[in-house]
Parts: structure tokens; C-alpha cells; sequence
């Protein structure tokens, strides 16, 4: 069954850096606005609102578009289709996307601090020194 | 020279970060930059730097009358 899926305890603070992340992860389709609507492919999709939003077949998402809702103090939460949560990226889409946004954060955090940035994989574990 | 090291794991997304070379609160000051960013963290410890007095020299100057 196919039904839209929203994961509060995922949330990204900063929506820029959410679109950065979302680019870093090969989303080449981004829409971006006010309360816009998803698309509803199937009956059992319930009509949800996000504000940045990657349409249906851009990245593997067959089942509907995926969404982020921007809540009242600002943060995003993801609102995904069940199935293309299991099948988005091998089902990593969130990992991957939390990775991604975790890096431009550190990438941001270096620039505010006017550090440098020393970046390595050991064990397949990223690991990033920012000395400031 | 202050460092903070960040551990990422690309299988879950999680992220860990340990600030080093930087005493009492100025830790907290750098955490705040990365939580506004993140969130709250799961979880957070001290480290004893933290605990450690950052050494204050007065500076007296003479006025010249």
C-alpha cells in the first residue's frame, strides 16, 4: 500500500543547506515555495503540503514526489511515500541525506569560525578536523 | 590552535563532535554554532577542558598624571 510516510524525528534546521545536501545526494530536481502540494498518484496517498519538494522519478521515486514541511520554528521534516522509503537509494535516502546535510554543516561551521577544513575516510567513517 | 572533530557515519547519517584546545565556555559557544545548524544533540559530555579556568592576567596600567 502505498501512503505518504512523515518522520518527525528527522529534522533539518536550515533549509539551504537542506537544498545543498539534497543536490549532494543527486537530486538535479528541486522545487522550493510556500506550502506547495504534493502530487497524489494513488488513492491511499492523503493530499500533504511541503515546501521543497523533488518530484516523482527523479530520484528513484516511483511512488509519489518526496516533501519537506517547513514547521513553525523552521525546521523541515521529510513526508515520503512507504515504498520509496524502502527503495529510494537502497532505502538510504535518509542516512544519506542526514551524511550530506551533516558535511555542509561542518563545511558552514568551518566558514563562520574561518577555520580549515582536513577531511578523511578511515573505516569507512568520514572523519573531519576543522582547525580554527 | 583549537580543533573540532567531527565523525560522520554515512550508514545512518549520524554525526559526533568533539571540540579540543578550547577552555570553559568558549566550547559551549562553538557547540551553539553547530546546534543551531542540527538540533539539540542526543547526547552531550563536557570534557574537562570544559572544567578548566581559562588564566586571566590583569593588566594594570599606570596613568600618567
Amino acid at each position: 500500500m502505498s501512503k505518504y510516510m512523515t518522520f518527525t524525528e528527522v529534522v533539518f534546521k536550515d533549509g539551504e543547506l537542506l537544498v545543498c545536501a539534497l543536490e549532494d545526494i543527486g537530486c538535479k530536481e528541486i522545487r522550493q515555495g510556500e506550502n506547495l502540494a504534493m502530487g497524489r498518484y494513488y488513492s491511499e496517498q492523503l493530499q500533504q503540503r511541503a515546501d521543497i519538494i523533488i518530484p516523482r522519478d527523479k530520484i528513484g521515486n516511483h511512488y509519489g514526489d518526496i516533501g519537506f514541511q517547513r514547521s513553525g520554528n523552521g525546521d523541515y521534516t521529510p513526508v515520503i511515500d512507504d515504498l520509496d522509503g524502502h527503495r529510494v537509494l537502497n532505502g538510504q535516502f535518509i542516512p544519506r541525506l542526514r551524511a550530506a546535510y551533516n558535511e555542509r554543516v561542518v563545511s558552514k561551521v568551518a566558514t563562520r569560525l574561518r577555520g580549515t577544513i582536513h577531511r578523511a575516510i578511515e573505516g569507512g567513517i568520514v572523519k573531519i578536523k576543522v582547525r580554527y | 590552535m583549537p580543533e573540532i572533530n567531527f565523525t560522520i557515519n554515512p550508514q545512518t547519517g549520524e554525526m559526533e563532535m568533539k571540540v579540543e584546545g578550547v577552555q570553559g565556555s568558549q566550547c559551549a559557544d562553538v557547540a551553539k554554532i553547530v546546534t543551531e545548524l542540527t538540533g539539540a544533540p542526543e547526547r552531550e559530555e563536557n570534557t574537562k577542558e570544559f572544567y578548566a579556568r581559562t588564566n586571566i592576567r590583569p593588566q594594570i596600567q599606570n596613568k600618567k598624571i
